[in-house]
């Protein structure tokens, strides 16, 4: 609880940077992410990109699963629509990379909508199966319209080039990845402050109450839909100036439950949480890794072990965090913000 | 028409696996209102055990086909208490997530224990294919599938005429009413959870009978979706029904749109299904109408 | 906050700096070869064999001397046959070692480093992978097959088909392959090919890798009756389905495979019905008597006495150790430094090598060498026996 934090005026007190040392510490963060490239080696900044682009994408899943309750298994699919989307633009239409990003987030957003509209008309566990059937659609649809997605080969695409200087090194695409996601992160903490975004909310709060308010649920829902499925759309494109190649092996349903254990991991509900979630769930099968190496002279086998405990930690951490901490790290964080904050008095 | 006979011969065959896998998934959704994501390596597991009866430990296979049960059952019992029951009540959401989370945990043990190879079980069925007119079934097909109908009868037995099959579905219908009878709703979602375990168990083995076993076995459990859509989410009958169709559903997908679309459409077919049922009817042929609709 | 990410950033630097410098010294005389290896996950069943393959064979190398004044050091990491991974690790190993070679563990992974591999790594790239899209030497320059793609593959096996098939008329084969990279690769040059080689295509089925049931798909082989039936894509199942399904309707085809399904295991696993199963292998076999597979068992009986047999995948790897040599070699032979440059240079430059009968006569020509054997599966004994000379492809 901060003291002598007192507002004058509304705006002040929905800032989203209430406090000078909050602002100083954004600052902070903004100049340590500006530093970051040339201090990094090549593997780090590497997962760095990666993390960059699965913050997008868990960010829609965030808006769509933790703001409003519902649930899609097959987010990995409109990622892979959208990568496909900016593919062509980039390859087939020449377009240069700013305008093939929202391509790549608009016809996802439609696709999302073509799957969304009749979905959403049923409920719970029924929107998981569906969507759950919508990526594997998708899926085949990726693999066997070769004519549009190159089938099983893929299509090859060119760096995205900024006035010349083509971004064909992980140094360069950093600071297109993050600024796409310093965007986008930005939007969805501001969608929270409006009518739209505590619209989501009452609906996944209770439903009947918000339809009883004046909600139109289904209007809404599917808004949601589709903002989750641009932020897919969006990050796929991203994602392609970043691989530089599109095939459909990147969007299995494994990647779709790679994302819903971000959000939940992070906290349903928390732009914070997503952000930790990626961090965390991208960087522990690392350590995981630098572990077997270390324990390497023991059990010279354990290399060979890494994968099947990747697969286990995975499912223990998705277990594990359900059980014992249901709203994730972010409230993990929050918890040590607060012990500190009436540190040393009793938290 | 001879080859129109022989697809929709085989679909039964391969539809009587999925309407077993369905069955014990409906009877988790039924009785605990949980979606078993993790239906696929409980599937998985079962045929190891059995695997692993025959081969270390040398039973013939109707004893590594019931140690391979028990085994499930108690995993499954194992499962619901320790993880299940702490989320009683909770979003559905994070259910659904536990489950998906215990399939990467098996998935990953699996590949601990047995590596990750593909292997074939044994010999166990006489080798020569069993003609029915003209329809000639691979005996690998033919004796599997005897196996999975004979454990169909047996759930639906269980279900309909003994005290517990009646507790249980009792449960499903209202937990509070069945609990103020004095039914021990903890045992039942227990009994579950182990019934919906060795269905999976056994509709492993015969998947593996058929077709070898590794740890991706478990995908096929995804095919239980379209099966259980189709026939009812809460519908026993439904699963059974609902996997014999799909099971020639699929079949005459492949024999006949196979040609037109290059290949592979066996695998979306169902879930093309799926949709269109979602959309027109969506509590299936056989389930509750109480889908709310908006 | 701040302060600590300087004392960090200095710290690494400097970190770097001596590790750089240390390498430097030691450079001279050592050659790194890195590796991007599939030990666990999809492909862990040849990625280890694989592996081994190729470590047994770069320790034979600096064993027995056989780059003059060089030591090989081989780094290897595991990939689980991911693609992301693996271009991780790809970059890892890249970043950590340096080394002037590198293997990969799939297409997927030659594909998705190409353009880095071409703008900045540079390093000659052997891998796993016999796809025909890595052989475009203008697309990726710096890799090399180990053998024949799978379209010479193929090629392989309709040359034998036309050669050999008895009876009227044209042959008609089917080709039976999984909807994936790995299954379509090879079939409209294939499809092309047995135009060339009036060849008759009857049928070409696509069916998912693993699948249980297959009824529809042999029910589409029973309505054309080929002669002959290739598999592409499958490693294992569901082939002993088709063929045991195929010959419960009473289908006299023969069944053929490529290299990934011609492992003597699987004539373990099709028991009875491998009689007649065929295929085309680029090596000869852990079992046969020529004298680069028998020094091969040599070092093995020393070094690992217990494995008593290799699969092909080992010889894979093996073969591929004794490329880079070859390249090496040349390079030095000629007095230049071993850098990717010219590594990949000298790659071209192998003609007509003898690899003491391990392979056919080995020419590089865009990227791969165009030659293997067919082999046919003996019951009995549970081995390929070969039933043709050495073919090669253009």
């Amino acid at each position: 609880m901060r003291i002598g934090d007192f507002k004058e005026t509304y705006a002040a007190d929905e800032a989203i940077f209430r406090t000078p040392a909050v602002r100083v510490w954004m600052g902070a963060l903004g100049a340590a992410m500006l530093v970051f490239p040339f201090v990094a080696g090549d593997y780090l900044l590497y997962l760095a990109n990666l993390i960059g682009v699965m913050i997008i994408g868990a960010l829609g899943l965030n808006i769509l699963t933790g703001f409003t309750g519902q649930i899609s298994l097959g987010h990995a699919a409109f990622v892979g629509v959208g990568s496909y989307a900016a593919a062509i633009g980039a390859t087939r239409l020449g377009l240069p990379f700013y305008l093939c990003i929202p391509l790549g987030g608009a016809v996802a957003c439609v696709a999302g909508t073509v799957i969304g509209v009749p979905s959403l008309r049923v409920k719970g566990l029924y929107l998981a199966i569906a969507t759950l059937a919508a990526q594997v659609i998708l899926e085949w649809v990726f693999s066997n319209w070769d004519s549009v997605t190159g089938g099983i080969r893929g299509i090859n695409v060119p760096p995205a080039t900024v006035s010349g200087v083509p971004l064909d090194t992980d140094f360069r695409v950093y600071f297109l990845i993050y600024a796409v996601a310093a965007a986008f992160t930005y939007f969805a903490r501001n969608l929270f402050r409006t009518r739209v975004g505590r619209a989501f909310i009452a609906i996944r709060d209770r439903d009947i109450s918000a339809e009883l308010m004046g909600i139109n649920l289904f209007r809404y829902k599917i808004l949601s839909f589709m903002v989750s499925s641009f932020y897919a759309g969006v990050a796929g494109a991203v994602w392609v100036y970043f691989a530089k190649v599109v095939t459909p092996e990147y969007f299995p349903l494994s990647l779709s439950i790679q994302f819903l254990a971000i959000v939940i991991v992070g906290g349903l509900g928390s732009i914070q949480g997503t952000i930790l979630g990626a961090i965390f769930m991208t960087l522990v099968p690392e350590l995981l890794k630098a572990g077997t190496e270390a324990v390497k002279p023991f059990f010279p086998d354990a290399m060979s072990y890494l994968f099947p405990l990747r697969d286990i930690l995975f499912g223990a951490m998705i277990v594990g965090f359900l059980i014992f901490e249901p709203h994730g790290l972010a409230e993990m964080w929050q918890r040590v913000k607060r012990y500190f904050a009436l540190w040393p008095f009793r938290s | 028409m001879e080859d129109f006979l022989q697809m929709v011969a085989s679909g039964v065959v391969i539809g009587g696996i999925y309407a077993l896998i369905a069955m014990g998934f409906v009877v988790i959704y039924k009785a605990t209102g949980i979606i078993n994501f993790a239906t696929g390596e409980f599937m998985m597991l079962g045929a190891f055990f059995c695997f692993t009866g025959m081969t270390a430990a040398k039973f013939p296979f109707a004893a590594a086909l019931l140690a391979a049960a028990m085994g499930a059952a108690a995993l499954g019992a194992l499962v619901e208490r320790v993880v299940l029951r702490p989320l009683m009540g909770k979003a559905t959401i994070s259910v659904i997530m536990v489950t998906i989370g215990l399939s990467s945990i098996f998935k990953g043990a699996a590949q601990l224990v047995w590596s990750g190879d593909y292997r074939a079980f044994p010999p166990i069925f006489p080798r020569a294919p069993v003609t029915l007119g003209s329809v000639i079934l691979p005996s690998r097909q033919f004796y599997p599938f005897l196996i999975s109908l004979a454990s169909c009868a047996l759930i639906a037995l269980l279900f309909r005429s003994t005290r517990t099959g009646t507790a249980m579905r009792a449960t499903a219908d209202d937990p509070q009413a069945a609990f103020s009878m004095g039914i021990d709703i903890r045992r039942v979602f227990s009994l579950s959870w182990s019934l919906a375990a060795v269905t999976a168990a056994l509709s492993g083995v015969v998947i593996g009978t058929m077709g070898g076993i590794s740890p991706q076995l478990g995908a096929i459990g995804l095919k239980v979706f379209p099966v259980v859509i189709l026939g009812g989410l809460d519908s026993i009958g439904g699963a059974l029904i609902g996997g014999f169709l799909m099971g020639i559903l699929e079949n005459l997908a492949g024999g006949y749109l196979d040609p037109l679309v290059g290949g592979g459409i066996k695998e979306v077919a169902p879930f093309l299904v799926l949709v269109a049922i979602l959309m027109v009817r969506p509590f299936g042929l056989f389930g509750t109408r109480e889908i709310e609709r908006l | 906050m701040g302060r600590w990410k300087w004392i960090v950033a200095a710290t690494g630097i400097t970190a770097a700096l001596a590790l750089a410098a240390g390498g430097a010294l030691a450079a001279d005389d050592v050659i790194k070869i890195g590796a991007a290896q599939p030990i666990t996950g999809r492909f862990a069943f040849a990625g280890v064999s694989i592996n081994a393959g190729l470590q047994d064979y770069i320790n034979y190398a600096n064993e027995n001397g056989l780059v003059k004044g060089k030591k090989l050091v081989y780094i290897y990491e595991d990939t689980g046959y991911d693609t992301d991974k693996a271009v991780a690790t790809f970059k890892k190993i890249m970043a950590k070692e340096t080394p002037v070679i590198m293997y990969g563990d799939s297409t997927g992974l030659g594909k998705a480093i190409a353009p880095e591999l071409n703008s900045r790594y540079k390093v000659l790239y052997g891998s796993t992978s016999f796809s025909s899209e890595l052989a475009d030497p203008k697309t990726h320059p710096y890799s090399f097959i180990s053998g024949p793609t799978y379209s010479d593959q193929f090629g392989i096996l309709l040359e034998y088909i036309a050669k050999n098939h008895k009876g009227k008329g044209k042959p008609k084969v089917a080709f039976f392959y999984s909807d994936t990279e790995f299954g379509k690769d090879p079939i409209p040059y294939a499809r092309n090919r047995a135009k060339e080689l009036g060849i008759d295509v009857v049928s070409e089925i696509v069916a998912k890798a693993g699948a249980v049931d297959v009824t529809t798909e042999v029910l589409a082989l029973k309505k054309t009756q080929p002669d002959f039936c290739i598999f592409q894509g499958l490693v294992v199942a569901p082939i002993p389905q088709v063929i045991r399904t195929a010959r419960d309707y009473g289908l006299k085809t023969t069944f053929m495979g490529t290299f990934w399904s011609m492992d003597t295991s699987i004539i373990d696993k099709l028991g009875a019905d491998a009689e007649g199963y065929m295929g085309v292998s680029p090596y000869a076999y852990y079992y046969e008597n020529a004298p680069g597979i028998q020094s091969m068992r040599k070092y093995n009986e020393k070094v690992n006495p217990k494995e008593k047999s290799r699969p092909t995948y080992y010889i894979q790897g093996w073969f591929t150790g004794m490329v880079y040599v070859e390249a090496i070699n040349k390079v030095l032979a000629a007095k230049k430094p071993v850098t990717g440059d010219n590594l990949k240079d000298a790659i071209g430059k192998i003609r007509d090598w003898d690899t003491g009968g391990m392979t056919g006569k080995v020419t590089f020509v865009n990227n791969k060498a165009a030659v293997g054997r067919v082999y046919r599966a003996n019951v009995a004994k549970g081995i390929f026996e070969p039933v043709s000379d050495w073919i090669y492809v253009k």
